[in-house]
């Protein structure tokens, strides 16, 4: 598959018309203080780190804003476990807008002051929350995760941090059974629009379980998705099961410049003409 | 038992998907799929390399076979004992260039024979002396040493690649090597 010619503004072009989605993640780290059960990276506080240095972030933002990309995500793994995360995803955002997935348990003492800069950047903290009950939360993500999450998002809003919440479920997206998350949700300061819900993805510790939504490469959204061993077709792509990680949806091994990844998964979206037909409803942000 | 992990065509990456579509594709694109950027590059070079050309594909299996042999790939030397033996190499002949045969045993034709020796010396070491270019120069034309020499090269390359992974030879090719008397 040959990388298609990108330095002469055809990113832009296809992200402005739509072909190519305009976001790139970042897989800032694999571990994690918390074991998700339906964790698409398995990740755990024993996962190898697998780890972006602050360096290629910020030289992704800066590359991908100039090939026409539009804005950015961070995820992993647990992105705060990083020291160094905040000073970097507020520096990226000096070059396109981004969007931090993170679960929203580390945000107490120091690290809600650290965190509270994002306040004056274009950055946007999108925490997962998955029910309105403590104990059903909490069985999925890890003991009192509920309780900190509830804690952490007020106290964000107030210092102007942007807060979104990600819930993600195995019932259907339109379920009345949200309602009173979507009403929690609300009271925390958070707007409709901000609350993403999202299906299990069968893939990494999901898969294990057997649970979730059976997705191939085109009910996957395709953002180009940057980590430690690759570009990936999507950010729901680079997941792993039983610590080896897939590379089925592996675009190439070469991330810089970033113009050769983004040229390699244009390519494939151009080699297949039917184009993202999807309805599973499967998003990151 | 290789210690790669070797890709299928469920594990392998979307841009290499192509190369499974037919089967099973040996375990050195199973190899090379992990890297997607490398692998069209690389099996197209190894294509013309290995595959059909000027040289007849006689020619082309004595240096494969003799530079893996000389190369100590097992991998190599296994597989393509049965591919010279598919393409018309009598059995002596694939003795001779594994040596476990005297060469002259297999090999009268001078032409062959100067180009076994110039394979021998080019897997071995590589500077060709004057005396051997002149000796090789009498029976072969520049073009097809050109072609020949590439497909040595492509062939020490592949022997390398297949014996630090330690490549598992197909079956079929095991089972194959034991009929004709080769374990």
């Amino acid at each position: 598959m040959s990388a298609t010619s990108t330095t002469d503004g055809t990113i832009a072009q296809a992200v402005a018309s739509g072909e190519l989605p305009g976001r790139v993640w970042l897989y800032s780290n694999y571990n994690c203080n918390l074991a998700c059960s339906y964790c698409l990276t398995e990740s755990s506080p024993h996962s190898e780190r697998r780890m972006l240095t602050p360096e290629l972030m910020r030289t992704v933002a800066t590359e991908a804003a100039a090939l026409g990309f539009s804005d950015l995500g961070v995820t992993g793994g647990e992105p705060f476990l990083l020291p160094w995360l905040t000073e970097t995803v507020a520096e990226m955002s000096r070059s396109l807008p981004v969007v931090v997935n993170t679960n929203g348990t580390l945000f107490g003492g120091d690290r809600l002051d650290r965190v509270a800069v994002l306040a004056e950047s274009q950055v946007a903290l999108q925490i997962s929350l998955d029910s309105h009950l403590p104990e059903v939360n909490d069985a999925a993500r890890g003991e009192d995760n509920f309780r900190k999450v509830i804690e952490a998002v007020p106290r964000l809003v107030e210092f102007g941090v942007e807060v979104r919440i990600a819930t993600t479920t195995s019932g259907p997206l339109d379920d009345v059974a949200l309602d009173p998350l979507r009403e929690l949700v609300a009271s925390l300061g958070v707007t409709a629009d901000h609350h993403v819900v999202r299906p299990i993805v069968r893939r990494g510790r999901a898969d294990d379980l057997g649970i979730g939504l059976q997705a191939g490469a085109r009910d996957i959204p395709s953002e180009l998705t940057i980590t430690a061993d690759g570009a990936f077709w999507g950010s729901f792509a680079p997941t792993v099961q039983n610590d080896v990680l897939d590379i089925d949806l592996l675009l190439t091994r070469t991330v810089l410049p970033l113009s050769i990844p983004a040229g390699v998964l244009l390519a494939l979206l151009r080699a297949d003409p039917s184009g993202p037909g999807s309805s599973l409803g499967i998003r990151c942000a | 038992m290789t210690r790669l992990r070797l890709l299928d065509s469920r594990t392998a990456p979307l841009s290499g998907q192509a190369y499974f579509a037919d089967g099973d594709p040996g375990p050195i694109v199973a190899a090379l799929a992990q890297v997607p950027e490398l692998l069209g590059p690389t099996a197209a070079f190894l294509s013309a390399a290995l595959g059909p050309g000027a040289a007849s594909t006689r020619h082309k299996e004595i240096a494969i076979l003799r530079t893996s042999w000389l190369q100590g790939c097992r991998y190599c030397t296994e597989a393509h004992s049965v591919v010279a033996l598919d393409s018309g190499l009598t059995a002596e002949e694939v003795r001779a260039l594994r040596a476990d045969e005297p060469l002259a045993a297999g090999f009268t034709d001078p032409a062959e024979r100067s180009l076994i020796e110039w394979i021998d010396t080019m897997a071995r070491s590589g500077p060709v002396p004057s005396h051997l270019w002149a000796s090789t120069r009498a029976f072969w034309p520049e073009h097809l040493l050109v072609e020949l020499s590439v497909t040595i090269g492509a062939t020490i390359f592949l022997n390398r690649f297949a014996t630090c992974f330690e490549l598992p030879s197909a079956p079929a090719v095991v089972e194959r090597l034991a009929a004709e008397g080769w374990s």
